[in-house]
């Protein structure tokens, strides 16, 4: 792995450097700093760490998001309710929503709020633990239950799609702050300088039922080189990589070699370092127009791979070649991919919309963590599967046994995580028989609440979510800030526990 | 050397002078312990050290600050105390040793308290800045030379006129200065050329254009909603007010009072109306299922938050759910000042709809809107000529004037816009009223549809006649053609005007040529004498039909002095009027909505009495004659006594001009912001900027004339300061995202100069929109401009908030979803590949290269002109072999691989003007590439 100018470290030393600057004198010896600490001698990679640049030791190296846009319903996928099948089509219990909020769209439904049992079978499979009930829709990734840690007590506060997505994925319901992934960014740093530090791929599918925003790669208030990259399968796999029509690789090294010379003449005059480093971008720009193409060539692959993944690997967009792509990105040292598959947003026809969905991400997802395993990659490779919210027990719309629809539902949902140091094979968290509230081990409801300083055992906040991925990859998310307006801002807010149930 | 850190050490670390509360205290109570004894302290008894009377309270038997005896402060002791320390072990911010010393000296000197440095008004050292005047003429330097003097330092010596040149044309402009410009004013060698040279730029239309840009990143513009659907908004018309009030050196204190408030000026204008846009502009959704409660308080969350940032310098987020942890803000006031905006009378979702009303109906585009104005004046004064008892008299009991029938309404298919009038069998009937019809679009600008109807009149008499149709449309009166072709600005879609109609029937045609930007399909017939009619009283009918019955040539006023006139008038208002568009603006509703504190932040959480709109106690009152209204509000924000906006606009004005603030947070003034470097200057530019009646381009005027802004911008080996905190040198930084594509754009004299107007699309990579779109958004597809809009300047390029164009997000530009006012500058390898790849640059570059070719005869001149366009010098020794050598190694390759120049020549849709040869024309474009690209074009210095 490359050696390379360190982001935490950098935010560290700007801390320093804007307490130096902006506040009342320190002590003697610091005037000494300022050279070393101008942030130009950072972009020219002058202050380098040594391996361990994290808070504590990193039990992951890097992140794979596979991000499930909108709400998979936990009740047909993952978190079995046997007890409902004897329901259908009646109320769900008043005592069981208990004055919750429901959305606008099922409110006033004439129907009320009768229960949908899933239409589709589970199967109990071996983990390492009390077993994993995964249903038929997802029939590869149950192959891998003994890698899975599925959470099912995962909770929001947000019931619409923009404030969800948005906090699931910057911390905050509105707009503003700066993404996970870019947190990610900003906090791991860069181990290939040849790739953007984190990549973001869209995958097809059969029903872009949501909208993405550019706000959860984005960076919010923190500078905009930490924002996610997209790696498209259409046009250009990373914007402007490719030189224009007549110009060759050849023709394109001869005029950085005259940029440069333009530059350095700038540079001689002027002396401002950040000319000089833009000089080194500009060569590392060219190195990326080799690394990418050579990263999205997937000639080097064996039928194994494609065995593996599915022949629909072979077609860019897809989900399945998006996971290969994550592997690949992940072998070339990219620390934080995040594949973005939107659709499930199944208010009716969930049978067939969750089944044409499932059946996008299925096989690329168990693949994905075999591969990783085989390579062995995956004790230091985090890959969490998961959405912005669950859907309602209560069926949305028409409901038939074989036909029904779901709203959002916020009060608890079903995500799983394997890999990089979270405990293979268990289930974490419980719900109650209508996959309504979120219970402890002996069936009572809990209420959880995300409280500074009081943590629920057997729940998680998407702010526990977000701080047990930061553990894992050896971030303290209490720790890791950033000041804008004056405050310490965190992905977390002032939230957050890490969930060390589950941490290997 | 002299060390630019050293700028804030402490004279007191030495114990030379007594503690300064403010600037050395505050900051380390703030950080260190404000977050559990700060203002927010839930329990009444919890010690606070936000105040001298919540420190001194006795807790029983001692205190925290002891009054009486200092040196018996609990403080004291606890800060040594190993075990049982404060701040706590295990606190996330430990004090250093020197934050101790000094808390201990300001304990130790009687634990004085002092108000933030913010919240005083500022003050402006007059007599100071008049002593310094021999040496220092402009007042600016005197400050900036005393920060230096300070640290052994000087002044950097005065940049080359033409660097000088092309900076300060960068500053105001947003571009290079023209060559043309740039030798005369090189010849100029009077004194007053550099003063003359800033003048003549304040003067161009481009520089409110770029100073726009700025104030929209603040208030956050953008062209669409901003969640969910991220549908279409329209509001641009408020972005052209933005930049026609910089370029009318528009007082700022009313600037500011327009945008809040416009529309409760007495009998307000247009324009004042208009700005009230500002109030609209946060991101709004109508997402399915969501609760308007929700978002009527996450919309006014939005505006009051951003009114703190952009206004007030300080962040007020924290105290929407809680009393702020820092700053003396209460969540109470949070919400007495958000109840300023919870009244307004647009429905908090905003139903994805274009027209989100309350809107307005204003001029299209920068032209248009000059023309308009001009129009208005010259009415009003003709009106006012009108003596209302002689017109009363002639118009008498008039009957039939303003009575038709027009029938057998007929339209053709779309055809060829070149085709003549279609013969019979091309029309198909059509259903109209007699005023006429509206439905599907109009066709695209090569295309025409013909109308024609039959049109009964009982007098001779003017009716008026518009319809959709951009330029070559025309209009046949019984076969005579009344007006074709008819020339528009490219802008236009709607064409009206009057017809003369005989008494009996006559056969009217209309041909409805296609329009740029798609409309319906429209025509209208309109009289003026219908209000007369109604109401048989001259004052009531209105300004437009006045003018129109004494512009009717047929009709009993035609005899009146002045008709020709308002025929010219009446002909062109109904042309601007048809051509108007919609903007969102803000209005109040009768009864103000009621507002209370909202527990925690949360909308179904409302808790107390209802609260009246207030301001924030540490800035002082609400005047004692202002209403509790926005107004109000306005009136407070520009009143002399606000100490904040006054110093927090200015150093935003600063920030523009020196690439950095005097407060290097300019988004927080307050206690956890940094504190200004040179305290003084800002305040003298707050109270001369308040002084000169809030005259920007004074204060522009005032800082570019300065010799800190006129310094050399090289980093100097003799001051260590790599921040600039002292500006020993002068501004050096990389260009805006927006400025470096005008800057390529007018290089390659292919910037369109067309001010105004819907935003424009240029080309973007393909599926960048669908990829992320919602199926029912009408933003998911980007259909790109195709012709000269495509080329105009990066202000108007179209703002979707969830996804902007990717050349302006590589370069830092912000989303405009939430309040900007200091862009990040990033340096990455991705702007590499959009500076060299990207087809629109390719483009310039190409047709930067015809340019040389054709207007220049020599390798040698051509690059010195290509330099010139770009860093307004010639080019010097090493960029000429650098150039020189990729030429000729260019011209080799081209020659071999002709196809290759042709292709490379080919990028971009705008024909080649010039018949040049490929291989040339191909090697030059890869020159013009790279110092289109190179440091020298893309950076002020």
């Amino acid at each position: 792995m490359m050696d390379s100018f360190h982001p935490l470290r950098e935010h560290d030393l700007m801390m320093t450097r804007r307490q130096l600057f902006g506040r009342a004198a320190l002590g003697l010896g610091t005037a000494a700093m300022a050279n070393v600490l101008s942030p130009s001698m950072l972009a020219q990679g002058g202050a380098r760490l040594g391996a361990e640049g994290t808070h504590h030791k990193a039990k992951a190296k890097r992140v794979i998001y596979l991000f499930m846009s909108g709400g998979p319903s936990h009740l047909d996928l993952w978190d079995y309710k046997p007890k409902m099948q004897d329901m259908f089509n009646e109320q769900l219990p008043d005592h069981v929503r208990s004055g919750q909020r429901v959305t606008g769209m099922t409110a006033n439904q004439k129907n009320g709020l009768p229960l949908a049992p899933s239409k589709y079978k589970f199967t109990l499979h071996d983990n390492n633990d009390r077993g994993l009930w995964v249903s038929e829709l997802l029939p590869h990734t149950a192959t891998v239950a003994k890698e899975l840690c599925v959470v099912h007590s995962t909770y929001t506060e947000a019931i619409n799609h923009d404030p969800a997505i948005t906090f699931i994925q910057t911390g905050s319901q509105v707009p503003g702050r700066p993404s996970l992934g870019a947190w990610l960014s900003y906090g791991l740093g860069k181990m290939n300088e040849n790739l953007p530090s984190y990549v973001v791929m869209h995958a097809r599918t059969n029903f872009a039922e949501q909208s993405l925003f550019a706000r959860l790669w984005g960076t919010g208030f923190m500078p905009s080189d930490h924002q996610g990259i997209l790696l498209r399968s259409e046009g250009d796999p990373v914007l402007y990589l490719n030189n224009p029509a007549g110009v060759s690789g050849k023709d394109r090294r001869k005029q950085l070699d005259a940029l440069a010379a333009l530059n350095q003449q700038h540079y001689q005059q002027f002396s401002d370092p950040e000319v000089l480093s833009r000089i080194r971008q500009h060569e590392m720009a060219y190195k990326m127009q080799t690394s990418v193409p050579e990263l999205m060539d997937l000639s080097d692959e064996s039928e194994d791979t494609f065995e593996l993944y599915g022949e629909e690997a072979k077609q860019p967009g897809t989900f399945a070649a998006c996971c290969l792509n994550a592997r690949r990105l992940a072998e070339r040292g990219v620390r934080n991919i995040q594949i973005f598959h939107r659709g499930w947003d199944a208010h009716g026809n969930l049978p067939k919309e969750h089944e044409s969905q499932c059946k996008d991400i299925d096989q690329g997802s168990a693949a994905l963590i075999k591969d990783l395993k085989r390579r062995g990659m995956l004790d230091d490779t985090l890959v969490v599967w998961g959405g912005e919210f669950g859907r309602t027990a209560y069926c949305q719309g028409g409901l038939t046994r074989q036909n029904y629809g779901r709203d959002h539902h916020p009060r608890c949902f079903s995500i799983w995580m394997a890999g990089g140091g979270v405990k293979p094979g268990i289930t974490y968290g419980r719900t109650d028989d209508y996959g309504y509230n979120i219970t402890d081990a002996d069936g009572n409801t809990l209420d959880p609440q995300p409280t500074p300083g009081k943590f629920t055992p057997g729940t998680m906040h998407i702010h526990d979510l977000n701080a047990t991925i930061l553990h894992l990859l050896g971030i303290d998310h209490k720790r890791l800030t950033y000041r804008y307006q004056g405050r310490d801002f965190r992905l977390t807010d002032v939230h957050g526990h890490v969930v060390h149930d589950i941490v290997a | 050397m002299v060390c630019g850190v050293a700028v804030t050490m402490s004279s007191a670390m030495l114990n030379a002078e007594p503690i300064d509360f403010s600037r050395q205290i505050l900051p380390i109570l703030s950080e260190n312990c404000f977050v559990c004894h700060g203002p927010d302290t839930r329990n009444e008894k919890d010690l606070r050290l936000d105040s001298r009377e919540a420190a001194t309270r006795d807790l029983g038997g001692y205190h925290a600050l002891d009054p009486d005896h200092p040196e018996q402060s609990e403080i004291l002791t606890r800060l040594r105390d190993k075990d049982d320390p404060m701040p706590p072990k295990d606190a996330e911010k430990q004090l250093t040793e020197a934050q101790k010393q000094l808390l201990e000296q300001w304990v130790k000197e009687g634990g004085a308290y002092d108000l933030h440095w913010a919240f005083k008004k500022p003050v402006k050292n007059q007599a100071w800045v008049d002593a310094q005047k021999v040496d220092y003429p402009n007042p600016i330097d005197a400050f900036i030379a005393a920060g230096m003097r300070e640290k052994e330092a000087d002044f950097a010596p005065e940049a080359d006129k033409s660097v000088l040149a092309r900076r300060a044309a960068l500053t105001l402009t947003g571009l290079p200065p023209e060559l043309s410009d740039l030798s005369l004013h090189m010849a100029d060698a009077t004194e007053e050329a550099s003063g003359k040279w800033i003048d003549q730029l304040l003067k161009d239309p481009k520089y409110g254009e770029h100073q726009a840009r700025y104030w929209l990143d603040a208030i956050r513009y953008g062209d669409t909603h901003g969640l969910h659907l991220d549908n279409r908004r329209g509001i641009y018309p408020f972005r052209d007010w933005v930049v026609r009030a910089f370029n009318d050196n528009m007082a700022f204190d009313q600037f500011i009072t327009w945008q809040l408030a416009g529309d409760l000026l007495p009998d307000p204008t247009l324009e004042q109306q208009l700005a009230t846009g500002f109030v609209r502009m946060n991101p709004t959704t109508s997402e399915g299922g969501v609760i308007p409660a929700e978002f009527q308080a996450k919309n006014n969350f939005d505006r009051v938050e951003t009114f703190g940032t952009v206004f007030l310098g300080m962040t007020m987020v924290c105290a929407r759910c809680h009393t702020h942890k820092y700053d003396p803000i209460t969540q109470k006031e949070y919400y007495e000042l958000l109840a300023f905006f919870n009244s307004t009378s647009e429905n908090p979702l905003d139903g994805n709809a274009y027209l989100y009303g309350p809107t307005l109906n204003v001029p299209e585009n920068q032209p248009a809107w000059h023309e308009w104005l001009e129009l208005s004046t010259r009415q009003d004064a003709l009106l006012k000529g009108v003596d209302a008892d002689t017109v009363t008299n002639s118009l008498g009991s008039l009957e039939k004037f303003g009575d038709w029938e027009a029938e057998e309404w007929k339209r053709s298919k779309s055809v060829s816009v070149d085709a003549v009038v279609p013969d019979d069998s091309a029309f198909e009937e059509l259903k109209a009223e007699h005023k006429g019809y509206k439905k599907d679009r109009l066709g695209f600008v090569n295309e025409a549809v013909w109308v024609k109807f039959r049109l009964r009149s009982p007098v001779a008499q003017t009716l008026w006649l518009t319809f959709s149709g951009g330029t070559d449309s025309a209009v046949f009166l019984d076969g005579n053609p009344i007006a074709s072709p008819t020339r528009q600005l490219p802008d236009q879609r709607f064409v009206s005007l009057p017809l003369v109609v005989n008494q009996g029937e006559q056969e009217v045609i209309v041909k409805m040529s296609g329009t740029e930007v798609q409309v319906a399909q429209e025509v209208r017939i309109e009289t003026p004498w219908k209000s007369w009619s109604g109401k048989k009283d001259w004052a009531a009918c209105g300004a437009a039909d006045q003018l129109r019955m004494l512009a009717d040539s047929k009709g009993p006023l035609a005899g009146m002095k002045g008709r020709m006139e308002a025929f010219e008038l009446a002909r062109r208002l109904a042309m601007a009027e048809a051509n108007f568009t919609t903007t969102l603006v803000a209005k109040d509703l009768k009864e103000p909505r009621e507002t209370r504190l909202l527990n925690r932040g949360e909308y179904d959480q409302p808790t107390g009495d209802p609260l009246t709109p207030n301001v924030l106690s540490v800035m002082g009152t609400l005047p004692a004659s202002a209403p509790k209204n926005r107004l109000g509000l306005a009136q407070w924000l520009t009143s002399r006594d606000h100490p904040v906006v006054a110093r927090v606009l200015i150093n935003q004005l600063w920030q523009r001009v020196f690439g950095v603030g005097l407060v290097r947070t300019p988004e927080d003034f307050g206690l956890q912001g940094q504190q200004p470097t040179h305290p003084e200057l800002l305040d003298w530019l707050a109270v001369e900027f308040q002084d000169s009646g809030w005259d920007l381009q004074h204060m522009i005027r005032l800082m570019m004339t300065s010799r800190t802004y006129r310094q050399d911008s090289s980093w100097r080996p003799d001051v260590s300061d790599p921040e600039n905190r002292l500006f020993a040198r002068g501004p050096s930084y990389r260009l805006d995202a927006e400025v470096i594509r005008d800057t390529g754009l007018w290089a390659a004299d292919i910037l369109d100069p067309h001010m105004g107007g819907e935003g424009v699309k240029p080309y973007q990579p393909s599926g960048m929109w669908m990829a992320m779109a919602h199926p029912a958004s009408n933003t998911k597809l980007y259909e790109r401009d195709r012709s000269h809009r495509a080329y105009r300047r990066s202000l108007y390029v179209y703002w979707k908030r969830t996804s902007p164009h990717p050349m302006m997000t590589l370069f830092d530009a912000p989303s405009r979803e939430v309040s900007c006012v200091r862009r990040s500058r990033t340096n990455t390898s991705l702007q590499s590949l959009g500076l060299l790849n990207e087809t629109q640059r390719t483009e310039m570059a190409r047709m930067l290269a015809g340019r040389l070719i054709t207007e220049r005869f020599s390798d040698q001149e051509r690059l010195d002109y290509l330099f010139g366009l770009l860093a307004s010098r010639p080019a010097n020794q090493a960029e000429h072999k650098a150039c020189l050598d990729l030429l000729s190694n260019m011209r080799e390759r081209y020659a071999n691989d002709e196809e290759s120049a042709r292709s490379l020549i080919s990028v971009g849709d705008l024909p080649s003007e010039y018949d040049l040869p490929a291989v040339e024309h191909a090697a030059w474009t890869q020159v013009a590439t790279i110092v289109l690209a190179s440091d020298s074009a893309i950076m002020l210095y």
